[in-house]
C-alpha cells in the first residue's frame, strides 16, 4: 500500500467503484453495495475509527463483507475497515515502515486477523505487535479456519485477545460476525475509547 | 621282578621309583654285534674294551690292553694313528666311518667300520662294526634316494602327509617292518600319527601312550643322540673290561652306537615282540618333540651308511617340522576363520542369532571343534546339537554357570571337577565352553566335549605298569598287554584351543555388533518416523486449511449464488445448487475426520487415572440432554473401575461406542449396557470392558469391516448418516493405550464391543510410534545387554517390550 493511487490496487481490494469479476454464469458482480465503510485507501478516513483487517483469500473476505452488510450496528458505527493482503505490507503500516513511512494517521483501534499468509505468517504479526510497547495494546481478533489446539494456544500464547474459527456456511458466518461485532464494538470498550467521537 | 634277573646286576633294582634315575647313558656294557675300544692319548693305548673283543677280533682282551691301537689295526686312508690325532682338537664326525683291518697273527685280516668319537667324559672312543653286506654300497646311491626324498618333504602339504611320507621312505630304505612316527602331547603322554607297515601286524596308529614308557633321562639323551639302534633285544650285552687299578668313573657311552639299552626297555620291546628297533630323534626348539620309531621282528643290523641317511631324514624332517606344524596350525585357523566368517556373514542380515547360528548344525560344532552344543535363546527355549546333556540337566547347569561366568566365556576342560552334579553327564561334557550373550536374557551359547576316555585308545592299559611290591617301593611292569585299552581319565575332555575359544569369541562379538547395528538401524527408523510424522502433521494442516479454503469458497459461492440468483434459476438449478451445498459440506465433515484420525495417532496421550463411574454420569448426562436420544437407556449394571488412560480420548471411545448403539437401532426402547469383567491379562493390571446393545446388529461378514475408515454399511441417508470414521478413531484409541477391540453380534439382535484398558500406571503403556516389528524383537531382548556395555537404549514402548521386561 503506498501512497500513490498507481499502487492502491494491490492492497485494497475491492477498489471503490471497481467491479470484481466472478466467473459464474458469465456475469459480472458489482461489490459496491456491500461495501458500507470500507476504506479504499489508508487515506481515505482520519477522523474515524478504522479496523486493520488482514486477510489473503478475496472469497473469504468478499464473503466477510457480504455478511456485515446486513448488520444494523455497523451502520450506525464510525468503525471503518481497511484489508490487507499480506503480513509483511500488513507490518509495515503498522510500524510505518517502507511505503507507509510518512503516514500521519491513527493506529488501527483493532486487527481481524487471518494465520495463514503469504510471505509474513499471522502468528508473526500477533507476536510482533504484542512485543511492541506502542502497538501491544491493540486487540487481535483471530479469524481462522485452523481448529488445531497447536493454532490456538500458540495465538493466545504470543497475546492474540481473541480466537474464532471461520465456520462453514454463510449463515454461520453471519452470526459469528454478528457476534464478534456486537462484542467487540458494542459491548467492548477498546483501548482507543474516547479518541474518536461516536 | 623278572626284568631284574635277566640283566646284569648293576641293573637289576630298575622300578619305577628309580627308573627316571636309571643311569642309562652309563650301563658300562654294549650290544655284541660290534667291540667298544676306548683309547687313551697320546699314544692311543686300548684302556677299557669290550669283552666280546676276542669273538670279533680275534685276538684275546689280555693282548689288547695297555697296548697301542695301531699295533693291530690299519687304515686304507693311510696312518690311522695320523688321523686319529689330526682330529684329536677337531671334529671327530668328518673321518667317520674309517674303513679299517685288524691284523691277527693266525687268520686272515678282518674288515670294520670304524666310528670314532670323543665321550662327553674325554675319552676318545672308537667303536669297531663289521662289514656286511650292503655297507660299502654305493654312496651316491643314497645320496640321489636322500635327494629325492627331501624334494618330496619340502612339498609335502601338512604334517599329516610329511609324516607319511618319512615313514614310508624310511622303511624303504631301511627294511624294518614297522616305522611309526611317534608325538609327545602337552602333558608328556605320546601317540602314533603315522605309521607303515607290512600287512600282518597290528597297526598301533592312533594309539596313546603313557608318559612313563619313555623316562625322562631317555627324553635327554634321545636330544644328544639323533639316532638308537637295537640289534637283537636277546643278544648278551657285552661289558667294558680295563686294567684300571683304581676305581674309575664309568664310561659316558651318550654318542656310542653300540651303548646297550636299559633292561625294562628290553623287556618292553619283548613284551610287544619285537626283536630289533630303531628309533631316530624328532627335535624342536631343543625339545623332544617325537621319535621315528622303526620295528623289526627279527635280529636286524643297520649299516653306518643307512644310519646316517636315517638321522640325516630326522635331522630334516625336525626342521619341517616348525613349517609344516605352523601350517597345520593355520589350516586349522583358517578353517575355523573360514567358520566364522560364514557365521557373521549370516548373522548380518538376521535378526533372531538363535535361529541364525543353529542353521548349520555342523559348522556351529566346527567352530569350536564340540561334539555338541546348547543354544538358549533366552525365552526358555533351548536348542539341541549333537551329543549333550538332556535339557533338565542344562538347566541346572546354566544356574550354576549363571554365577561363575565373569568375563561372558567359560572355558574348561574338567567340568566335573568343577560342577559335581555334571559328573552324570561327565561322557558328553567333561568339556564345557560357554558364552554369555545377555545374561539378563538368559542367552547362551555352550559347547560340549566328550570325556577322553571315550575317545582315548591305549597301547595297553597304562593303569598296570607299576605294582607295588613287599618292601613298600613301587615295580616297574612293562605292559604286558598291547590290546587296546582305554585310560581312566576321569572327567576330562580334550583341552580348548585358544583358536577355538576365539571362535566363540568372535561369534559373540558378531551377534553384539549385530544388536549395536540393530539399534542403529532403529534409531535411523525413528529419525525416519519421526520426520514422516512431521511430514504428516504438515499434511493434516494442509488438510485442514489449504483444502478446507477453496472448499469453504465453493460453498459460500454456491449459497451467494441461491441467495441473488434462486429466482432466476427456478426449481431444478436451485436443488442442483442445493446438492453442491450439501456434498461440500459432506466432504468439509470427512476432511475434519481423517484430521481428527491423523491427529489420534500421533498426539501425546496424557495419562491419569480415571473413575470411569464419574466418566459416564458425564456421558449419560450428555444424552440426556439431546432429545434424539429419547427412549434410550445406559445400562451400568456394577460400578465402574478406575483406569489409567487419556480422560478425553476415553470419554470418546464410550460416547462413539453408546451413540452407535443407539444410532444403528430399530427398537422402541434402545439400551446399550456398560460394562466389565477382570482380564487374566498382564497379572490382572488390566481390565475388560463391553458395550452391548440391542440393536440391528452386524452381518458376520461385515465384522472385520466395521473398523476400516469411512467404510458404511449403510445408506448415507439410513440412521442417520455419519461419515463412517467413529470405529476406526475408536479402535485407534485403544489401540494407543496397547490394546485392541473386538467385536461380537447376531445380527438382528444386538452386538457387543469389548476392549481392555489399563487400571495401573505402567500396566500397558501406550505406543509413542507404531514401529515395524521386524528386528525389534531382538533389540529388546538385548537392551540389557546393551546397557551392559555402557550404551544408552531408547527402548520404544510397544506392548512387546514390556512383556519382555516383566
Amino acid at each position: 500500500m503506498i501512497l500513490h493511487k498507481t499502487k492502491q490496487a494491490s492492497s485494497c481490494l475491492p477498489t471503490k467503484g471497481e467491479k470484481i469479476k466472478i466467473p459464474i454464469q458469465n456475469t459480472t458482480y458489482s461489490m459496491e453495495s456491500y461495501t458500507q465503510g470500507l476504506l479504499t485507501s489508508h487515506l481515505d478516513d482520519l477522523a474515524h475509527p478504522v479496523v486493520m483487517i488482514i486477510e489473503d483469500s478475496d472469497e473469504d473476505f468478499y464473503t466477510f463483507t457480504r455478511v456485515t452488510q446486513n448488520l444494523d450496528i455497523l451502520k450506525r458505527s464510525l468503525y471503518k475497515f481497511l484489508r490487507f493482503k499480506d503480513g509483511d505490507e500488513s507490518l509495515d503500516y503498522l510500524f510505518r515502515e517502507g511505503d507507509y513511512q510518512s503516514l500521519n494517521a491513527p493506529l488501527p483501534v483493532v486487527i481481524l486477523l487471518d494465520l495463514n499468509l503469504p510471505g509474513t505468517d499471522g502468528r508473526d504479526i500477533i507476536k510482533k505487535v504484542k512485543q511492541t510497547p506502542h502497538l501491544q495494546m491493540i486487540p487481535i481478533i483471530v479469524l481462522s479456519t485452523s481448529s488445531s489446539h497447536i493454532d490456538i494456544q500458540t495465538c493466545y500464547q504470543y497475546g492474540a485477545n481473541c480466537y474464532m474459527l471461520k465456520p462453514m456456511g454463510v449463515l454461520e458466518m453471519q452470526k459469528t460476525v454478528q457476534i464478534l461485532f456486537e462484542h467487540w464494538f458494542q459491548l467492548a470498550l477498546l483501548p482507543s475509547y474516547g479518541q474518536f467521537i461516536v | 621282578m623278572q626284568i631284574a634277573k635277566t640283566q646284569l646286576d648293576r641293573l637289576d633294582t630298575v622300578n619305577l621309583t628309580n627308573c627316571d634315575r636309571e643311569p642309562i647313558h652309563t650301563p658300562n656294557c654294549i650290544q655284541p654285534q660290534g667291540v667298544l675300544l676306548v683309547l687313551a692319548e697320546p699314544d692311543l693305548r686300548i684302556v677299557q674294551i669290550s669283552e666280546n673283543a676276542p669273538d670279533i677280533l680275534g685276538i684275546a682282551v689280555a693282548d689288547l690292553l695297555d697296548r697301542p691301537l695301531g699295533d693291530f689295526i690299519s687304515s686304507d686312508r693311510g696312518d690311522l694313528m695320523q688321523i686319529i690325532r689330526g682330529c684329536l682338537e677337531h671334529n671327530f664326525e668328518n673321518i667317520n666311518p674309517l674303513s679299517l683291518t685288524v691284523a691277527t697273527a693266525h687268520e686272515a685280516p678282518r674288515n670294520f667300520n670304524g666310528i670314532i668319537h670323543r665321550a662327553p667324559s674325554g675319552e676318545i672312543v672308537l667303536e669297531l662294526e663289521i662289514l656286511t653286506a650292503e655297507t660299502g654300497e654305493d654312496f651316491f646311491q643314497f645320496y640321489r634316494q636322500i635327494k629325492a626324498t627331501l624334494a618330496k618333504m619340502q612339498t609335502a602339504e601338512n604334517l599329516a602327509a610329511l609324516c607319511d611320507l618319512v615313514v614310508n621312505e624310511m622303511r624303504v630304505i631301511t627294511g624294518f617292518d614297522r616305522v611309526m612316527i611317534y608325538r609327545f602331547n602337552e602333558d608328556g603322554h605320546g601317540n602314533v600319527i603315522a605309521e607303515s607297515k607290512k600287512d600282518n601286524l597290528d597297526a598301533f596308529l592312533g594309539m596313546h601312550f603313557p608318559a612313563s614308557d619313555i623316562p625322562k633321562q631317555a627324553k635327554q639323551l634321545y636330544t644328544l643322540n639323533w639316532l638308537r639302534l637295537i640289534s637283537h633285544v636277546n643278544s648278551e650285552p657285552s661289558r667294558l673290561v680295563s686294567n684300571y687299578k683304581n676305581p674309575h668313573p664309568p664310561l659316558d657311552m651318550s654318542y656310542c652306537c653300540l651303548r646297550a639299552v636299559s633292561p625294562a626297555h628290553i623287556q618292553y620291546l619283548k613284551n610287544m615282540g619285537v626283536t630289533a628297533s630303531m628309533s631316530i630323534s624328532l627335535i624342536q626348539k631343543q625339545q623332544l618333540w617325537g621319535l621315528i620309531a622303526c620295528h623289526h621282528h627279527t635280529p636286524k643290523l643297520v649299516s653306518y651308511e643307512i644310519r646316517t641317511v636315517c638321522e640325516f631324514l630326522g635331522q630334516l624332517m625336525s626342521t619341517e617340522l616348525a613349517t609344516k606344524e605352523n601350517n597345520e596350525n593355520l589350516d586349522y585357523k583358517l578353517h575355523l576363520k573360514t567358520i566364522q566368517s560364514q557365521f557373521v556373514d549370516r548373522l548380518t542380515k538376521s535378526t533372531d542369532f538363535a535361529t541364525e547360528i543353529t542353521a548349520d548344525k555342523e559348522a556351529l560344532l566346527a567352530l569350536t571343534g564340540a561334539s555338541g552344543v546348547a543354544v538358549f535363546d533366552g525365552d526358555d527355549n533351548i536348542v539341541l546339537i549333537g551329543e549333550t546333556p538332556t535339557e533338565v540337566a542344562l538347566k541346572s547347569l546354566l544356574n550354576w554357570l549363571s554365577d561363575r561366568i565373569e568375563q561372558d566365556i567359560f572355558v574348561t576342560d574338567t567340568l566335573p571337577s568343577l560342577c559335581p552334579v555334571a559328573d552324570e553327564y561327565k561322557n558328553v561334557a567333561s568339556g564345557l565352553l560357554a558364552m554369555a550373550i545377555s545374561k539378563a536374557q538368559n542367552q547362551y551359547v555352550l559347547w560340549f566335549r566328550p570325556e577322553l576316555l571315550q575317545t582315548v585308545t591305549w597301547g595297553g592299559n597304562p593303569d598296570y605298569l607299576t605294582q607295588v611290591e613287599e618292601d613298600g617301593s613301587l615295580t616297574l611292569f612293562p605292559r604286558a598287554s598291547f590290546a587296546a585299552w582305554q585310560e581312566i581319565v576321569q572327567g576330562n575332555s580334550n583341552p580348548w584351543l585358544s583358536d577355538e575359544v576365539e571362535g566363540a569369541i568372535k561369534l559373540r562379538r558378531a551377534i553384539i555388533d549385530i544388536v549395536f547395528r540393530r539399534a542403529g538401524e532403529l534409531t535411523n527408523m525413528n529419525l525416519e518416523l519421526e520426520s514422516i510424522n512431521s511430514e504428516l502433521d504438515a499434511f493434516a494442516y494442509i488438510a485442514s486449511h489449504d483444502l478446507k479454503e477453496p472448499l469453504r469458497g465453493i460453498h459460500n459461492y454456491a449459497t451467494f449464488l441461491l441467495d441473488d440468483y434462486g429466482e432466476a434459476l427456478q426449481g431444478d438449478g436451485a436443488e442442483k445448487l442445493q446438492t453442491l451445498l450439501r456434498l461440500t459440506t459432506r466432504m468439509e465433515s470427512l476432511i475434519e475426520s481423517l484430521l481428527k484420525f491423523s491427529r489420534l495417532g500421533r498426539q501425546e496421550l496424557r495419562m491419569n487415572s480415571i473413575d470411569l463411574n464419574s466418566l459416564l454420569e458425564n456421558v449419560t448426562e450428555l444424552f440426556g440432554m439431546n432429545p434424539e436420544w429419547e427412549n434410550c437407556t445406559i445400562r451400568i449394571p456394577r460400578p465402574l473401575p478406575t483406569v489409567f488412560g487419556d480422560r478425553i480420548l476415553i470419554e470418546e471411545i464410550f460416547t462413539n461406542l453408546i451413540s452407535n448403539a443407539f444410532k444403528y437401532n430399530n427398537q422402541p426402547e434402545k439400551w446399550a449396557e456398560v460394562s466389565w469383567i477382570e482380564s487374566s491379562r498382564h497379572n490382572h493390571r488390566c481390565v475388560n470392558f463391553y458395550i452391548r446393545d440391542n440393536g440391528i446388529g452386524i452381518r458376520e461378514k461385515h465384522l472385520d469391516s466395521v473398523f476400516r475408515i469411512f467404510k458404511r454399511l449403510h445408506a448415507p441417508s439410513k440412521y442417520g448418516g455419519g461419515t463412517g470414521a467413529g470405529l476406526t478413531i475408536v479402535k485407534k484409541i485403544i489401540e494407543r493405550h496397547g490394546s485392541k477391540i473386538q467385536v461380537e453380534s447376531t445380527f438382528g439382535k444386538g452386538s457387543t464391543f469389548s476392549f481392555t484398558l489399563p487400571i495401573q500406571k505402567g500396566a500397558s503403556p501406550p505406543s509413542p510410534l507404531s514401529l515395524a516389528d521386524r528386528g525389534s524383537k531382538m533389540l529388546f531382548s538385548c537392551s540389557p545387554l546393551l546397557q551392559e556395555e555402557g550404551l544408552g537404549v531408547r527402548v520404544l514402548e510397544t506392548s512387546s517390550v514390556i512383556n519382555i521386561k516383566k
